[in-house]
């Protein structure tokens, strides 16, 4: 009986050795919490054919929109933990966490790479009646609470301008517009003042529909050298939105293995610059062990800031 | 203008255009007519396909399968009395009684043209006054809105078939099902009962299919009673032949009906929220305020399957005017063509028009030449489509209901959707049974989500309730809605009267008291 088991045992730990081996051996669902055509949706489907050519397979790109996200991040948690299901996150799964709009959080996951950065741009209405940033904050200072912010409530459109009030020492009132589409509408419309955009957003702001006041990086940017950053402007505020990749907790090392070498080497090839450019992103590449790091970082300040938002729900 | 746009029809009719918009004008009245499977679900699975194409090729396919699945969903509607795609509710109202009446051939062909008509027009819309119907678009701000979807459930006053009670719990009933799950602003649950699935809402396209689909399959089960009624042809005897000219003349011989219907579809979608699904039931709302004999409708006269179909397809050209003129998505399908411009590297925006004619104009002239392909496509299909009445309804009816099994777990790759289609597959049977109309309920699910988010808007932006009414144009709508409900309550007595006059006495609680 025993040796009947060890031999069961065995033969199946040399399939699951060669099943590793030949990973991935049919197509990898790669789960997108947000819509098609989205900022998230985009960028992976540019980095898609780079990861499928180093990985030696087929990657299939899944949306699963809802709930700020959350939804697809659900579902990537609850799939099996073999490397045929990853995940395509961005910043908000902290921010969804810490607010209480989902149980899920960074830890539900192995970390793969951090693929991108897209810089947050604060921007104005036409119809606000400042030109740049500082006497937008010496309004603010004149009238607090009243000058108008569009944000998808607890996510980073939200987080942003509230790291920027807290370094200004202002103080806005946020109303929620769901979605860059809809803020953009927004602050188009002039319903709102102020509100998060980034560099997609440059064909509007050349043509004089909406403002670009400050850019949230440490050095001006080369396709809008006129936008000063938040920094010059005596705000020590740097955000981005970063997108990554992660894997179901428990996934087999070999194969977190090969996908992190395979996302290494996608995210160094040319081409993909060259789209996430187009994007007005930046390829921010960090292997696993500095991305975990740089999770672990991120989902502190997001808890901060939460809890200074009054939005903290654990 | 002109030359800019006859280059690119000329442009658009070469083979290396035409080929990917006449697959895609074809994926989309497929995907159209399949009942559960939602324009917007073909787009995404096209999506792929056409990245290896070049832009114009890409978003000339992409405009194609709108135009085409916004008219696609007619076939099921008539047919079936199901809607295809959530933007071809109303068409059931009078589409399926004429089938039913011997007449699907000439319903079929109504809604056709109606969809060209109407979409050329909404064309018309879209080429001419981009630029200004844009800019009147974003006046609209949360006050607007909230009084434009106040406006468009007035409308529930409108579509009461005999009680005026039972049309409110209908659409206050949709309006809960929107209430359910977290809210939209800051995540508090409500009436989630701790079930994680409902704290994202219930889904409407399971709802929409469930409560037509089910409730429209099982009272049909239920007419033709035992097991030897049900290998009957659903309609064997079905005047399959039509004229063209006929119903060609029967439409342009309702200038005014055509037109009206084309201009609420064209700005329900320019306005970027709700689209088709509130245009056709809209335009459908005002044909019967304006007809002579309201009271007709919904027993399968052709001005309920032309204004119907008329306003879903212009609502197409609309929806395509603001993410021309600014580059922002109206809704999801248009979400997806942006997103397929930004691959190819091209940023849609104010300037897209100036920086860009030869791909602006060439989706122009994609979406014209894309209506006489929907025609053709539907015209063949249509002699094959109709030999569905032909089959069997123990054959016809599980197949539907597998086919809307299969819409509603794709929707979100999940069961759960597939739970919310039985749940409410069995709630409007039950409706259907006690005598609850069916459409009130639907316009409450539509709407409900964006009167709240608006009004939330408003209010967060500037406490003060007066500006629903002292801005100027969300004054004017209140008005209008207002007005609305007292309009439909007064044709409605007069209906009543007159069929009172006509012989039986009405029940107690169809006497409106106003």
């Amino acid at each position: 009986m025993k040796r009947i088991a060890a031999f069961v045992l065995a033969s199946l730990a040399l399939a699951a050795g060669s099943a590793l081996a030949a990973y991935p051996e049919r197509p990898i669902k790669l789960i997108v919490p947000w819509g098609a055509g989205g900022d998230t949706d985009v960028i992976y489907r540019a980095f898609q054919p780079f990861f499928q050519q180093h990985l030696g397979g087929t990657i299939v790109i899944a949306n699963i929109g809802g709930a700020s996200g959350t939804k697809g991040a659900k579902e990537a948690k609850d799939s099996p933990a073999d490397g045929y299901t990853i995940f395509a996150v961005h910043d908000s799964i902290h921010s969804t966490y810490w607010t209480g709009v989902a149980d899920v959080a960074y830890t539900d996951f192995e970390p793969i790479c951090l693929v991108s950065s897209t810089p947050s741009i604060l921007t104005a209405s036409p119809k606000a009646p400042w030109k740049d940033f500082k006497s937008m904050v010496a309004d603010a200072k004149k009238r607090p609470g009243q000058i108008t912010v569009g944000a998808t409530l607890g996510s980073t459109s939200h987080f942003f301008p509230a790291l920027v009030e807290k370094a200004a020492g202002i103080k806005f009132k946020y109303v929620p517009y769901e979605g860059t589409a809809g803020r953009m509408n927004a602050l188009l419309g002039s319903h709102v003042d102020l509100g998060e955009s980034n560099l997609t957003q440059k064909g509007k702001a050349d043509a004089g529909h909406i403002r670009f006041l400050a850019i949230a990086t440490e050095k001006r940017s080369e396709e809008i050298p006129n936008v000063p950053t938040l920094k010059e402007e005596g705000v020590d505020v740097e955000y981005a939105v970063n997108r990554g990749l992660l894997a179901p907790k428990g996934t087999p090392a070999p194969v977190l293995e090969k996908l992190r070498s395979a996302c290494g080497a996608a995210a160094k090839e040319p081409g993909f610059a060259k789209a996430m450019k187009l994007q007005g992103t930046l390829v921010h590449y960090l292997n696993a062990q500095e991305y975990t790091a740089f999770l672990k970082k991120n989902d502190q300040v997001n808890k901060d800031l939460a809890k200074e938002l009054g939005l903290l729900k654990r | 203008m002109f030359d800019l746009l006859g280059a690119a029809l000329v442009n658009i009719v070469h083979v290396k255009y035409l080929l990917p918009l006449f697959l895609g004008t074809l994926a989309g009245v497929i995907g159209g007519a399949l009942p559960g499977v939602t324009v917007t679900m073909t787009i995404i699975v096209a999506l792929p396909f056409t990245f290896g194409l070049d832009p114009l090729q890409g978003l000339a396919a992409m405009a194609g399968l709108y135009v085409g699945g916004s008219a696609g969903g007619l076939v099921t509607a008539v047919l079936l009395g199901i809607p295809g795609t959530p933007s071809t509710v109303a068409t059931t109202f009078d589409g399926y009684p004429m089938g039913r009446n011997g007449e699907p051939g000439r319903a079929l062909w109504l809604g056709i043209w109606g969809s060209f008509f109407g979409g050329m027009l909404g064309g018309v819309f879209l080429i001419f006054t981009t630029k200004p119907l844009a800019e009147f678009a974003l006046a609209f701000g949360p006050w607007e809105y909230f009084s434009l979807f106040v406006l468009a459930l007035s409308m529930v006053a409108g579509l009461v078939e005999t009680s005026l009670v039972k049309a409110l719990v209908s659409g206050f009933i949709g309006l809960i099902v929107t209430v359910l799950g977290n809210d939209p602003m800051l995540g508090a649950p409500r009436l989630t009962l701790g079930i994680p699935f409902l704290e994202g809402g219930i889904p409407f396209l399971p709802v929409l299919i469930g409560v037509f689909a089910f409730a429209q399959i099982m009272s049909e089960v239920e007419k033709s009673g035992g097991a030897g009624a049900m290998t009957q042809p659903a309609n064997s005897d079905a005047n399959l032949k039509v004229s063209q000219l006929k119903v060609i003349w029967e439409i342009l011989s309702r200038p005014f009906l055509l037109v009206w219907s084309a201009i609420i579809g064209v700005w329900i979608g320019v306005l970027p929220a709700i689209g088709g699904s509130a245009a056709n039931i809209m335009s459908y709302d005002q044909a019967k305020k304006f007809s002579k004999h309201p009271e007709k409708f919904g027993t399968g006269i052709p001005e309920g399957i032309i204004a119907s179909e008329a306003g879903n397809n212009a609502n197409v050209g609309g929806s395509l005017v603001t993410i021309m003129a600014f580059g922002i998505p109206g809704d999801a399908v248009t979400a997806v063509m942006l997103g397929a411009m930004t691959i190819h590297g091209i940023q849609p925006g104010p300037l897209f028009i100036s920086q860009h004619p030869q791909i602006a104009y060439g989706i122009f002239a994609a979406y014209i030449v894309a209506h006489p392909i929907m025609v053709l496509i539907l015209g063949v299909g249509a002699r094959w489509a109709m030999r569905i009445m032909t089959i069997t309804k123990s054959t016809l009816f599980p197949i539907v209901l597998v086919l809307c099994v299969i819409g509603a777990f794709a929707l979100d790759n999940s069961m759960d959707t597939v739970y919310v289609l039985l749940v409410f597959g069995v709630i409007g049977y039950l409706m259907v049974k006690a005598g609850f109309p069916l459409a009130p309920f639907i316009l409450g699910a539509i709407l409900g989500d964006q009167i709240e988010i608006n009004l939330i808007r408003s209010i967060m932006t500037d406490p003060n309730p007066w500006l629903f009414v002292t801005r100027p144009i969300s004054g004017l709508l209140l008005l209008a809605a207002v007005l609305s409900v007292v309009f439909s309550l007064w044709q409605h007595k007069r209906t009543q009267r007159r069929l009172a006059a006509a012989a039986t006495p009405p029940s107690d609680e169809d006497i409106i008291d106003f």
